[in-house]
């Protein structure tokens, strides 16, 4: 018996409303539909009067959230795609993420992302948002890459008391499978080597965690250690770990599946530049989706997000320096 | 009457703006075909912008000592129909209508576009492709002529500098050394027997170091000796043989001081006395104290003075102010039986002035027609080629030799 990525988001979900009774779940279609990705399935009936569904109105629902958070409630919410949740980021940004600094109270509430492309998903569904909010100060943005980290930091994100978003990736709900959730996790903030190695270091996060391990085992029968990064929060991003495998290896790749301009990736070479340009052999290097709306077609998609062909070539690169 | 303008023309492959220095004619000037009008100089050369055909100067737009892109506007002519008609040249009009055709080629029918393309656009200045890209430097160069943060801080760390990382084969881009290039260069180096360099070793070679990083060129010149050594031994004191030449190289310069100048940036520095600095080799390495105002001492008068600053150099007593200030070295090597060699000026300063051992030579002589047996040693000039050029250094050596003909007059 495995556990998927969606099963540990569910199965944390559940252990929140079981342990802590402040926790509720807001979203839409998320109650007796049991959610768009069946996050929430047979919570409603389990945990009567705390699993709600709200109506199409992103905005609102936030609304609703940090009006509960303030009354001293933990909601978590769930957004049916990560592109809506530009709909409430008045909610997120200048209320959620503000609060704490404007009143001293904070808002502890779980925006629940379902993010990044899967084939034919087009512009609308795919997008991969933590850049934006991880710009916003106030907010924790977190990105998990495994079975474990998605249910342990859910977890976390509900504890913390500041704003949580919750960037899941979509692409790992049913494709990412584990024998069993670990008992123990690394905390929010903490990067993790996902892979060891001495050339070229690859800093990324989320579902491009496993299509940098590709590549590198790809390149392993060149004779290249690649060693890879899972950042598992970009805000905090644990720029001790980036910089400590940078030492090792001289040379960085970062990789993200969101736009390239500006964002994660370009906060990491920004960072790795300022504090460890001594570290650096070869000139940092970032690799991205295109800068154009994710195409719809799988093929146009494959092609537009980094890929592991796409990696190898960037770290062939990077190695050739 | 036709408008036909004056443009920048492609003055070469890589040129892709030239400076106007001379505006050769005025509004109403008449010129002819192939005139040359206006003088402008790129880095490379002095040419002229020549006029296309007949025709009469109706404005000139160019400014001297300003520098236009291939193309520009420089200035109008008028000219007439017939000229234009004979030699074809392309005048204002039909230029304005060339682009306008260009323009209604482009299609505009797609008028449903939410932006619709402007095709009366203006464009100010006319576009220049230049026809080389890129940074001029050099592609393909091998070794360590890029040296990444990580090992710039490698080497700073082991004290290393780019000499000293010359012999290491790169296995990057473009032959680049890398850090593992490096690394495995320092194991490799460590089957080997060393020691710590002394710190007057550590001083030699950074001085040395910073000076080859400037196009040296070195001119020699033999000279006849028997005049100073006869004249050397009717002294008491006797003044060395390195100071006749001290002497005798500051005399020269007082004549061309520009000659010592120092290039920064694209400024000359000028000399401000003429201290003049002598190399004394001590042990593990060579100093070199400044004699000072060698010009306006006699040889008698700059005995003691030498003497002392050389015997203080080699008991490693000099102050840090006896070495300051130089605008040129002697040394003598002959000392050690060399008798040719490419002395290195040190960092700041443009020239060295070297001599070799005299030997006994047969020399032609004019007078007894016949030869005779003379002293003779090879004096050396190195000089930076950014601030003098073989005739000056020429100039400059033969001077000196000239000078050490006459040892009764320094």
């Amino acid at each position: 018996m495995s556990v998927t990525y969606i099963d540990a988001i569910r199965e944390a979900q559940e252990t929140l409303l079981r342990d802590d009774p402040r926790v509720f779940l807001y979203g839409q279609d998320i109650a007796s539909f049991g959610g768009a990705f069946k996050a929430t399935k047979g919570l409603a009936d389990a945990f009567p009067g705390r699993v709600f569904d709200s109506p199409i109105s992103e905005d609102a629902m936030i609304g609703l959230a940090v009006g509960a958070a303030i009354e001293g409630m933990r909601p978590i919410i769930e957004m049916q795609f990560a592109d809506f949740s530009s709909i409430a980021f008045n909610q997120i940004v200048n209320q959620a993420a503000t609060h704490y600094y404007r009143t001293g109270m904070p808002i502890p509430i779980t925006v629940r992302l379902p993010s990044g492309g899967t084939p034919g998903s087009g512009p609308f569904h795919s997008q991969s948002m933590e850049g934006i909010y991880a710009q916003y100060p106030g907010l924790v943005v977190v990105t998990p890459a495994t079975v474990s980290d998605a249910y342990h930091m859910l977890i976390e994100s509900v504890k913390l008391d500041d704003p949580v978003i919750f960037c899941e990736h979509k692409f790992l709900y049913r494709w990412l499978k584990s024998k069993s959730i670990n008992e123990e996790a690394l905390p929010i903030g903490k990067a993790r080597i996902a892979r060891p190695g001495k050339h070229a270091s690859v800093i990324t996060y989320s579902a491009m965690v496993h299509e940098a391990v590709r590549a590198a085992d790809r390149l392993q029968a060149d004779g290249w250690e690649i060693e890879v990064v899972d950042l598992r929060s970009v805000k905090p991003i644990d720029l001790d770990t980036v910089l400590a495998s940078v030492a090792r290896t001289g040379r960085m790749l970062a990789v993200g599946e969101a736009f390239p301009w500006g964002g994660v990736c370009a906060e990491i070479v920004a960072k790795v530049c300022e504090e460890g340009f001594h570290l650096l052999d070869a000139p940092p290097q970032r690799l991205n989706a295109r800068d154009t709306p994710v195409p719809y077609h799988p093929k146009l998609w494959a092609a537009h997000r980094p890929t592991p062909e796409s990696i190898c070539d960037a770290l062939r690169k990077l190695l050739s320096f | 009457m036709p408008t036909v303008p004056i443009l920048m023309p492609q003055l070469g492959e890589s040129i892709a703006e030239a400076t106007v220095i001379r505006l050769g004619v005025s509004p109403g000037d008449a010129v002819r075909t192939d005139q040359e009008i206006i003088e402008v100089e790129t880095n490379k050369a002095v040419m002229g912008v020549t006029t296309l055909c007949d025709g009469i100067v109706s404005e000139i737009k160019a400014i001297e000592g300003v520098s236009y892109s291939v193309g520009s506007l420089l200035g109008l002519l008028e000219v007439t129909e017939e000229e234009v008609a004979r030699t074809g040249v392309d005048t204002l009009e039909s230029l304005e209508q060339q682009k306008a055709a260009s323009n209604r080629s482009t299609p505009q029918a797609e008028e449903n576009l939410h932006f619709a393309v402007d095709g009366d656009s203006y464009e100010e200045n006319p576009s220049i492709i230049p026809s080389v890209k890129g940074l001029p430097v050099p592609t393909g160069v091998m070794g360590a002529h890029y040296i990444s943060p990580r090992m710039r801080a490698r080497m700073d760390d082991m004290g290393l500098r780019e000499a000293d990382i010359s012999a290491i084969v790169g296995t990057g881009i473009g032959g680049r050394v890398t850090v593992e290039d490096l690394e495995r260069f320092l194991d490799y180096l460590e089957a080997w027997p060393s020691t710590a360099a002394s710190p007057m070793r550590m001083a030699v070679a950074d001085a040395m170091r910073r000076s080859w990083t400037r196009p040296l060129a070195t001119v020699g010149l033999p000279i006849l000796l028997d005049r100073v050594l006869d004249h050397r031994r009717q002294q008491d004191p006797k003044p060395g043989l390195t100071l006749y030449l001290l002497r005798a190289f500051a005399l020269a310069l007082t004549e061309q001081p520009m000659t010592a100048g120092y290039l920064i940036g694209e400024k000359v520095v000028h000399p401000r006395a003429f201290d003049i600095g002598v190399a004394v080799q001590v042990e593990d390495g060579v100093v070199v104290p400044t004699v000072r105002k060698v010009d306006q001492k006699s040889l008698k008068e700059l005995i003691s003075e030498y003497d002392d600053l050389v015997d203080r150099a080699r008991r490693r007593r000099l102050t840090e102010e006896d070495s300051k200030g130089g605008i040129a070295t002697v040394t003598n090597f002959g000392t050690f039986g060399l008798t040719t060699g490419t002395p290195i000026p040190l960092p700041n300063e443009t020239l060295i002035l070297g001599i070799g051992a005299g030997k006994k030579t047969p020399v032609w002589s004019e007078q007894v027609e016949t030869f005779i047996p003379a002293t003779q040693a090879e004096l050396l000039l190195t000089f930076d080629h950014r601030v003098v050029d073989g005739g000056g250094a020429g100039v400059l050596l033969k001077r000196v030799a000239e000078l050490m003909q006459h040892p009764e007059n320094l």
